[in-house]
């Protein structure tokens, strides 16, 4: 489906507050065997047990999250997201959250969107202390940000690149984590938290468009 | 001014009762303090949750030193500050000291009436310089 | 704004000779820590006279001295408070940090 990526046709209204929500933690929710696979590999083994858990309370939250101005919302799905998923990723995708709710306005444009997620995208790399290429979400919201321009078909560009990038550690060799501790070991797997920051990404993308 | 609390975090339950067992003993009762250790499902870990439960209970005007073990106590720990009220956050500082002998020595330092910064510096003595 | 004080104080100094059976372990350490820290004073330490002096309120570099059973301590003040401070810290070390026999904390 083609169409003009104007955010400002869309209104950030309960309804679709409510839709992001519930697809978003479905969606981890479906993938949550697969990233713990994935975390097994070269991991501790929890990622999907943890971001089930973390989705899972957000989506039996869904009602009164979507009721609140979209920053609010934000704010306390980060704060969910930190509580209950736990592990590695919780601070960093609660720090995503909490950050974007800093900076995100009640009905955004799109230029407010991408400075959110280039501000997020900061907030998570010094939360983690982690850089690009190092194997991590980083890696999929790097080349996401760079992707982000004016084309017409933004959210299926995105939603793209961010599967590709996601693709494209499947060859890196780990520089953090856990996963560091398995140096060449690491390399011909997926990182875990590139796969859920791909689904999300495509996940959101898609109410855009894509 | 009351004297500077101490939190230690650990990945253990058992490493954080223990430690704060050895500065009740060595150093008494004249500081706040608090411990937590493993995660929410009584596993190795730290949970953000529990961390600011631990500085709310060993919470002092004067402030609180955070002593911690392996990465993710830190991580997380940094978290639970970024969570807590504003009026605080300046006034939590992470130790970069052995978590034992830095909870003892922050203790110590903390019982003279020492300020935040220099119940800090001087549990970083510890450290390699 | 005073006048500074002109140091008519001399040093105020004494000694005494660690008995317990651990020496100036983790815990007597600390116990000396805080009693030098109650005193306004400025407080070292030595286990020899001529030197070289620790400062007396610093816990890491008291828990470094790590002497033992034996050793005789050196104390030097100075301040409005030195002798109360030299005497406390000396009366400190001869009931042995107050420690209990056959306790052995560190």
């Amino acid at each position: 489906m083609d169409r003009e990526f104007v955010v400002e046709d869309l209104v950030m209204d309960s309804a679709l507050k409510k839709a992001l929500i519930e697809d978003c933690a479905k969606m981890i929710i479906a993938h949550a065997e697969e990233l713990t696979s994935l975390d097994q590999a070269i991991g501790d083994g929890d990622h999907g047990v943890n971001m089930k858990r973390g989705f899972e309370s957000i989506l039996a939250d869904a009602d009164s999250l979507a009721a609140r101005p979209l920053p609010d919302m934000m704010k306390a799905i980060g704060t969910q997201l930190v509580m209950k998923v736990g592990g590695a990723s919780g601070p960093l995708y609660g720090t995503l959250f909490l950050t974007l709710a800093k900076e995100i306005s009640d009905q955004p444009t799109a230029e407010n969107l991408k400075a959110a997620f280039a501000a997020a995208f900061e907030a998570v790399k010094a939360r983690g202390k982690s850089e690009v290429g190092q194997k991590t979400m980083l890696d999929v919201f790097a080349p996401v940000l760079a992707a982000w321009d004016n084309r017409s078909d933004l959210a299926s560009h995105l939603s793209e690149t961010a599967r590709l990038a996601a693709e494209a550690t499947v060859s890196m060799k780990a520089i953090r984590g856990r996963a560091s501790f398995l140096g060449d070991r690491s390399i011909g797997h997926m990182d875990p938290g590139a796969r859920s920051s791909s689904l999300l990404i495509a996940t959101i993308a898609k109410h855009f468009g894509a | 001014m009351a004297n500077v609390g101490i939190v230690i975090v650990s990945h253990s339950e058992k490493v954080a009762e223990g430690a704060a067992d050895m500065v009740r003993q060595m150093v008494g009762d004249a500081v706040p303090l608090a411990f937590t250790g493993g995660n929410s499902d009584g596993g190795l870990g730290t949970d953000v949750g529990q961390i600011m439960e631990a500085i709310d209970r060993a919470w002092s005007e004067a402030g609180v030193a955070v002593l911690v073990d392996l990465g993710g106590a830190e991580t997380n720990t940094e978290m639970a500050i970024e969570m807590i009220d504003e009026a605080r956050q300046n006034r939590i500082a992470i130790c970069n000291a052995p978590i034992v002998e830095g909870a003892v020595i922050a203790a110590t330092e903390a019982s003279g009436g020492s300020p935040l910064d220099i119940v800090k510096q001087t549990a970083e003595e510890l450290s390699p310089q | 704004m005073n006048a500074p004080q002109m140091s008519s104080q001399a040093a105020v100094t004494g000694s005494a000779l660690l008995t317990n059976a651990v020496g100036l372990h983790a815990r007597p350490s600390v116990k000396l820590t805080q009693l030098a820290k109650s005193f306004s004073s400025t407080i070292s330490v030595s286990t020899d006279a001529a030197g070289p002096w620790i400062d007396a309120k610093s816990p890491v570099k008291i828990m470094r001295v790590k002497a033992p059973q034996g050793t005789t301590l050196y104390f030097e003040a100075l301040g409005d408070d030195a002798q109360e401070a030299i005497t406390a810290l000396v009366d400190l070390v001869e009931r042995r940090f107050d420690e209990v026999e056959g306790d052995d904390h560190g």
